[in-house]
């Protein structure tokens, strides 16, 4: 995976880099926070059932404004998780994603919503214990937590490697329970697009470094 | 999984060992727990499990581990009861009595001031602790419906300012003394609005 490095941005022993893979992930989160800048929210539609008539519903500007910047700051969140060269930058990167995610279906004040994020926010507190175990143990059983130096030398243990990986399936959980705002049909749609692209943009680089230490 | 145990010392697998019976005793009762606010608590309790598998690198990297893993940790806590509170309806805020004596209309000013004074003088995080002393002091003898929310985007403010000054050590090692007059001030106000809050706490009132 090392052979087609791209760009490198050295900070000491921790070199971030891009590579064509991750070049692509990285465009993909870029396109997205552009997307969350730039879009107005979505106002949804509600039939009133067995006439023709419906209503649109208005989005409150707070609440707009406060879901577009937790959806930008966690596409940014999203591309440090893409470019950084250190495990546990990785996994910090990670559970900051948890808690935007968090943030971004908890502006909905819906009683089904707040159940689903604070259902999510304990798995994503759960989360973070596996992460950083994993972390942990690769830095006392390898010395390093450059990822760069671990490709190089490799021996990182497989339970540390399966630990990262539960680590981000827990971060990377909200777009089961985001389903209640959705289907609810609560407001904030073009803003909650934003957690399906960070889970899936995690789970893509979780498996990249995975592969490469 | 057996050539990992291999070559590690005696102390580490024997630590490893006691932190997974603790992670999964924890674990094990996540699964009991049904009450949704013991389940939080219990929760955070596992986090610090996390720190001790973190805790056991035992050299310096450690110390610089667990502080980020800490802070995400109570980031994330914080986040999950503040929404609980919104869930349960538990949001209420009652006025509050405050303390009406002379001495905290006339001394609070003048002491708040001078403290002030002296801790901007001095910066740093003890300047911080002085002048924020200060401002407790201040703030207890004003009644709590003042808007403390400007302190708290003072405070961040602050926080920018003093990541800006590890960029310049980083990114300008010359200009050395600039960074560390701006950390100096940066982490002085950040912890003199974080005192400061402390004045604005008077209780439920009940």
């Amino acid at each position: 995976m090392m052979e087609s490095i791209l760009v490198t941005i050295p900070f000491g022993d921790m070199i971030h880099y891009l590579s064509g893979y991750t070049g692509v992930l990285f465009g993909f989160a870029a396109v997205f926070v552009l997307l969350a800048v730039i879009s107005l929210p979505e106002k949804p539609v509600e039939i009133v059932f067995g006439t023709d008539g419906y209503s649109l519903k208005e989005t409150p500007l707070n609440l707009a404004r406060f879901q577009r910047f937790m959806a930008i700051a966690c596409g940014i969140a999203t591309i440090g998780a893409i470019v950084t060269g250190d495990i546990f930058n990785f996994t910090l990167f990670a559970a900051f994603i948890g808690v935007l995610n968090i943030g971004i279906v908890a502006a909905v004040k819906n009683k089904h919503v707040l159940s689903a994020a604070f259902s999510y926010g304990l798995v994503v507190m759960m989360g973070t214990v596996p992460l950083f175990a994993g972390a942990a143990i690769i830095a006392a059983t390898t010395g390093t937590l450059s990822i760069w130096e671990l490709a190089a030398t490799g021996g990182v243990p497989v339970i540390a490697k399966l630990l990262l990986l539960i680590g981000v399936l827990g971060e990377g959980m909200a777009p089961f329970y985001i389903g209640k705002a959705e289907i609810t049909r609560a407001s904030g749609a073009p803003y909650i697009l934003m957690i399906h692209v960070s889970s899936l943009l995690l789970f893509l680089r979780v498996v990249e470094i995975l592969l490469t230490v | 999984m057996i050539e990992f145990f291999a070559d590690m010392d005696i102390i580490y697998k024997i630590g490893l060992a006691v932190a997974f019976i603790a992670i999964i005793t924890a674990f094990s009762a996540v699964v009991r727990e049904r009450d949704e606010i013991s389940l939080l608590i219990i929760i955070d309790l596992i986090e610090i499990t996390g720190l001790v598998v973190i805790a056991l690198l035992a050299t310096d990297l450690a110390e610089a581990l667990i502080l980020p893993g800490l802070v995400v940790g109570v980031a994330e806590i914080m986040a999950v009861s503040e929404l609980w509170l919104v869930k349960e309806g538990l949001q209420n805020v009652r006025p509050v009595r405050r303390l009406d004596i002379e001495v905290l209309h006339t001394a609070p000013p003048i002491i708040g001031a001078l403290l002030t004074a002296y801790g901007i003088f001095l910066t740093g995080f003890t300047g911080g602790l002085i002048a924020g002393l200060g401002l407790a002091l201040f703030f207890l003898g004003k009644s709590t419906t003042e808007n403390f929310l400007s302190s708290e985007n003072a405070s961040g403010y602050a926080w920018v300012l003093w990541v800006l000054a590890f960029l310049i050590f980083i990114l300008f090692p010359s200009q050395w003394f600039l960074a560390l007059m701006a950390a100096a001030v940066g982490i002085m106000i950040k912890v003199m609005a974080k005192i400061a809050l402390v004045g604005t706490m008077r209780g439920d009132g009940s």
